[in-house]
């Protein structure tokens, strides 16, 4: 049996104790959760309120996967940041965290009271 | 994992610029701490969303409508002034921060605890004068 090459070591993308990047993503990785439990909220009042409740379900559920899937992303640049002292905030994220939360809320709103 | 080689500062758009407001760039790691407390806020206004909408979901027998109704609309409406709140904060914080200003005091505080305090005392009431 042939043994697969040998790959280089693994670099570090950062030399931080304080884990900083990791912190971060697992931290945009428990919104997620909170996320999916709200879709699944949503998804709960569906006999109730019927499409009323898919659109925002289907929001979070987007929203959710629009976090998965930058995650590596995000860890790179700021494994980078923090290796050169120097981060970009990230203003697109937040304010569209923001926004869709807030929209979510509203959705919720007019479902209770709309129909 | 390849790192993409960047020598020249971050490029940002205007908006981005606009809303950080000038400054000098501070710690990556307070930037990435004050992210971190944005989400954690962003966190609690989720959980107050799903809280409103399972009030409206699963509250079915224990509540009247006006109630179910009052009781969500008080939580989603938290749920919105939160995140709001978390978004402009994050943003105080961030131009604090570039600024070398001291940072904002978390004024939502005192409006969280007051309203968590009247939905437990909403809802003590209910569940005590509800008939058997």
């Amino acid at each position: 049996m042939r043994r697969p090459p040998a790959r280089p070591p693994a670099e570090a993308l950062h030399r931080d104790p304080g884990l900083q990047p990791e912190r971060t993503v697992m931290s945009w990785d428990r919104t997620l959760l909170a996320l999916f439990v709200a879709a699944v909220m949503f998804l709960r009042w569906y006999a109730t309120v019927g499409l009323a409740a898919l659109a925002p379900a289907g929001l979070c559920g987007l929203a959710a996967m629009a976090i998965h899937l930058t995650q590596r992303r995000r860890y790179g640049l700021q494994s980078l940041g923090v290796a050169r002292e120097r981060v970009e905030a990230d203003v697109f994220s937040v304010l569209w965290m923001m926004v869709l939360v807030v929209a979510l809320a509203v959705l919720g709103a007019l479902a209770i009271w709309v129909i | 994992m390849a790192t993409p080689e960047r020598s020249e500062p971050p490029a940002r758009g205007a908006v981005a610029q606009k809303i950080l407001d000038g400054g000098r760039e501070p710690d990556p790691r307070f930037t990435l701490a004050n992210e971190r407390t944005f989400l954690a806020w962003i966190r609690t206004s989720l959980a107050l969303l799903a809280g409103g909408i399972a009030v409206e979901a699963f509250t079915g027998s224990v509540f009247d409508p006006l109630t179910r109704t009052v009781l969500g609309t008080v939580l989603l409406g938290l749920a919105a002034l939160l995140a709001l709140t978390a978004g402009f904060r994050w943003v105080r914080v961030e131009r604090a921060m570039r600024h070398g200003r001291p940072l904002p005091l978390p004024l939502i505080v005192p409006v969280l605890a007051t309203g968590g305090a009247v939905a437990a005392v909403v809802l003590l009431v209910f569940l005590l004068i509800r008939p058997a």
